[in-house]
């Protein structure tokens, strides 16, 4: 076993019924790695999440933590503790006896014990909580006991369902950050699943996209995000632009793609699919640059008139129609000293262009 | 205007449905029930008079019967009848020196507090198997389990004992016992299943994750956040098995309980008052049995509110 195959699943499979909520996944988690199941509802995300937990059993394949087998081990035995979605605090205990509640077989003296759990207080920055009602608690304060209950088990693997969920913005955003720096100091490996893309690509090393039970991409968050293999995952992750076009021609480092409502575009990801074959044509919307009259890249633009747009403080989605086609272009503007209002009111015909490097093709 | 604003405060509290405590829920019925304008709030108050008589004499015709008991226990004479001659404790007195109605007191306590135990005992077991496992067909087993709940009492009794008899089994306080158990069963389940359903079963697997197998996570979680449900099933059971007279009057061999003990006592008129002094008694402690019952009950359901998203 390599630290790379921390975490093993091998063609995994959970069937209810005749639903299939995980089909035939493989993975490997590296020891330390900070992993995010990213999906939409009903993905299989948390089946799998539960089957590492002990919770669900694998219709079929193979699940393996730190080299162990785990399928025949209870989820009370299993080296990994979770994190719940809505923290599962238990009410009949204050938090003190809530973090210690996974000690009791360690057979530790009260001191000893208080030791442990002021220390992991101190961890999740609730110093001084411990004598709390688990009532007399707010969400973000609910969530730092249920990872700290975990935690105190030095678990090898901690396992987190939607562990920001249940917050709000502001707050999400600050634990983003905090997990992300807990889970390096304690330096276990973390697997969480979110159906929050800002989230999975703010906190992960990897993350695994899934769609109806299958694993489509795995990838570090830029991989995912700017060279997506999948029209899913490009469409999942972020915005996107779509156009359908055919593959004119290809040469050592570029291809060169027919679309009817932009022209002839050049792309430098190259393409495994032959000259004539139907692509898809995906460009992020902050890669379109807006307004130059001299395009920047010969190939690569297109003019258009403004259409509606949409104000998100710091920065606009403007919506172009394409002249001569019925498509419209969404671009994303920064809004620098307010230039993305003036940018929305201003001229009504437009040039757009974008480089080569951000034209991402995939077979249609 | 002052109904308006009221209304208009009503109206802001539609917002709060976070909690599912009980008052938060009355607010809410509250709420729902404000869904009118508020001239139609102004006609509906002017009905209020008629309601309100309605009920006086509705709560009087149920109470005012059973409060004439302890008055007339404390009547100095044989005849229930007014006007009070006298008070007197001499029927209490009389009471205790009953020594057939001491005994029938204790085994109703005894066939009681069975029952009761027995009882919740399986009551939690059946509502924990309902509320935690998938089970094929569970609406109808709840159902099967709840019919001593919808038959007449009168036709169970005379069911039991034609097994009983039939299988050999003498009849006994033990017998009685039996009868009240398939009785009490369906309320003690009932109650218990709402208590489990009332908190979220991943505190259990939290358990289950932290090392903690499904014994000890019985008695560490599921156990101590069900014990208001399970004090209110005992209190209740224990009611309902200390008064229940049909089921007992069928399956009593020579061991008689309290409530057949005073229907045999009421053919002698001379006996007449110091039931009514015993039924007094047993008024009291009832009446306090099934007020703790129900508070504990719903000071319960506020501990688990918080679990409940």
């Amino acid at each position: 076993m390599s630290d790379s195959e921390f975490i093993v699943i091998r063609n995994v499979s959970r069937h209810f019924g005749r639903v299939r909520a995980v089909d035939q996944v493989s993975l490997a988690i590296a020891k330390g790695e900070f992993f995010g199941l990213l999906g939409s509802s009903g993905c299989g995300k948390t089946t799998l999440l539960r089957m590492l937990a002990g919770f669900e059993s694998p219709t079929r394949g193979e699940l393996y933590i730190d080299g162990q087998s785990v399928l025949a081990v209870p989820p009370y035995q299993r080296p990994v503790n979770m994190v719940f979605q809505n923290y599962a605090i238990f009410p009949h205990l204050n938090v003190a006896q809530n973090i210690a509640y996974g000690l009791r077989k360690d057979r530790l003296s009260k001191q000893q014990t208080r030791r442990k759990v002021d220390e992991v207080l101190e961890l999740i920055k609730l110093e001084g909580y411990g004598q709390r009602g688990a009532d007399e608690l707010s969400g973000g304060q609910r969530q730092r006991v249920a990872l700290a209950r975990a935690l105190i088990k030095k678990p090898k693997v901690l396992l987190l369902d939607e562990p920001l969920g249940a917050l709000d913005k502001k707050l999400r955003e600050q634990m983003q950050i905090e997990l992300r720096q807990l889970q390096k100091d304690v330096g276990i490996t973390f697997v969480f699943v979110t159906h929050d893309q800002e989230e999975a690509l703010t906190m992960s090393d990897r993350i695994a996209v899934m769609s109806e039970g299958k694993v489509l991409e795995v990838g570090s968050p830029e991989q995912l995000y700017e060279r997506p293999d999948t029209r899913f995952v490009a469409d999942f992750l972020g915005t996107m632009n779509f156009f359908a076009g055919i593959i004119q021609n290809k040469t050592g480092s570029a291809v060169e793609i027919s679309v009817p409502a932009l022209g002839l575009l050049r792309s430098r990801h190259t393409t495994e699919l032959p000259i004539n074959a139907s692509v898809w044509v995906a460009i992020r919307p902050e890669n379109i640059r807006i307004g130059c009259d001299q395009p920047a890249h010969q190939n690569n633009s297109v003019r258009g008139k403004m259409g509606n747009a949409a104000y998100l403080g710091d920065r606009a989605h403007l919506y172009i129609d394409i002249e001569n086609s019925d498509q419209r272009l969404l671009a994303a503007m920064q809004n620098v000293e307010g230039s993305a209002s003036s940018a929305a009111q201003g001229s009504q015909n437009i040039t757009l262009s974008w480089s080569d490097k951000s034209v991402i093709l995939f077979a249609a | 205007m002052r109904i308006s604003g009221r209304y208009a405060r009503r109206q802001e509290g539609a917002g709060v449905t976070v909690a599912v405590d009980t008052a938060a829920s009355d607010r809410m019925a509250i709420d729902m029930e404000s869904g009118i304008t508020p001239s139609k709030w102004q006609r509906r108050k002017t009905r209020f008079g008629f309601l309100g008589s309605y009920t006086v004499i509705y709560l009087g015709f149920i109470y005012l019967p059973v409060l004439l008991i302890p008055l007339f226990s404390l009547n100095d004479a044989l005849y229930v009848a007014f006007p009070i001659r006298d008070f007197t404790l001499d029927w209490y007195r009389e009471m205790f020196a009953h020594e057939n109605m001491l005994a029938a007191l204790k085994n109703s306590v005894k066939v009681g507090l069975s029952a009761a135990f027995i009882s919740t005992v399986l009551g939690l077991l059946a509502a924990k198997a309902f509320t935690r496992y998938r089970i094929p067909g569970a609406a109808g087993l709840i159902g099967f389990l709840s019919i001593p709940l919808v038959i007449p009492l009168i036709i169970l009794g005379i069911a039991l004992l034609i097994v009983l008899s039939r299988s050999g089994i003498e009849l006994s306080l033990f017998t009685i016992t039996l009868g009240h158990v398939v009785y009490c069963l369906p309320f003690a389940m009932f109650i218990l299943m709402s208590r489990l359903e009332g908190f979220d079963k991943s505190v259990e697997e939290a358990s289950l994750d932290l090392g903690e197998n499904a014994w000890m996570t019985f008695w560490r979680i599921t156990f101590p956040i069900t014990l208001p449900g399970i004090i209110a099933s005992l209190l209740l059971t224990f009611t309902i098995s200390f008064d229940e007279f049909l089921l007992a009057f069928f399956l009593a061999g020579d061991e008689l309980t309290l409530p057949i003990y005073i229907w045999s006592q009421l053919r002698f008129p001379k006996k007449l008052p110091s039931v009514l002094a015993l039924g007094t008694m047993i008024l009291t402690a009832t009446f306090i049995m099934v007020t703790a019952a129900e508070l504990i009950r719903r000071r319960g359901t506020g501990i688990s509110s918080p679990g409940i998203r």
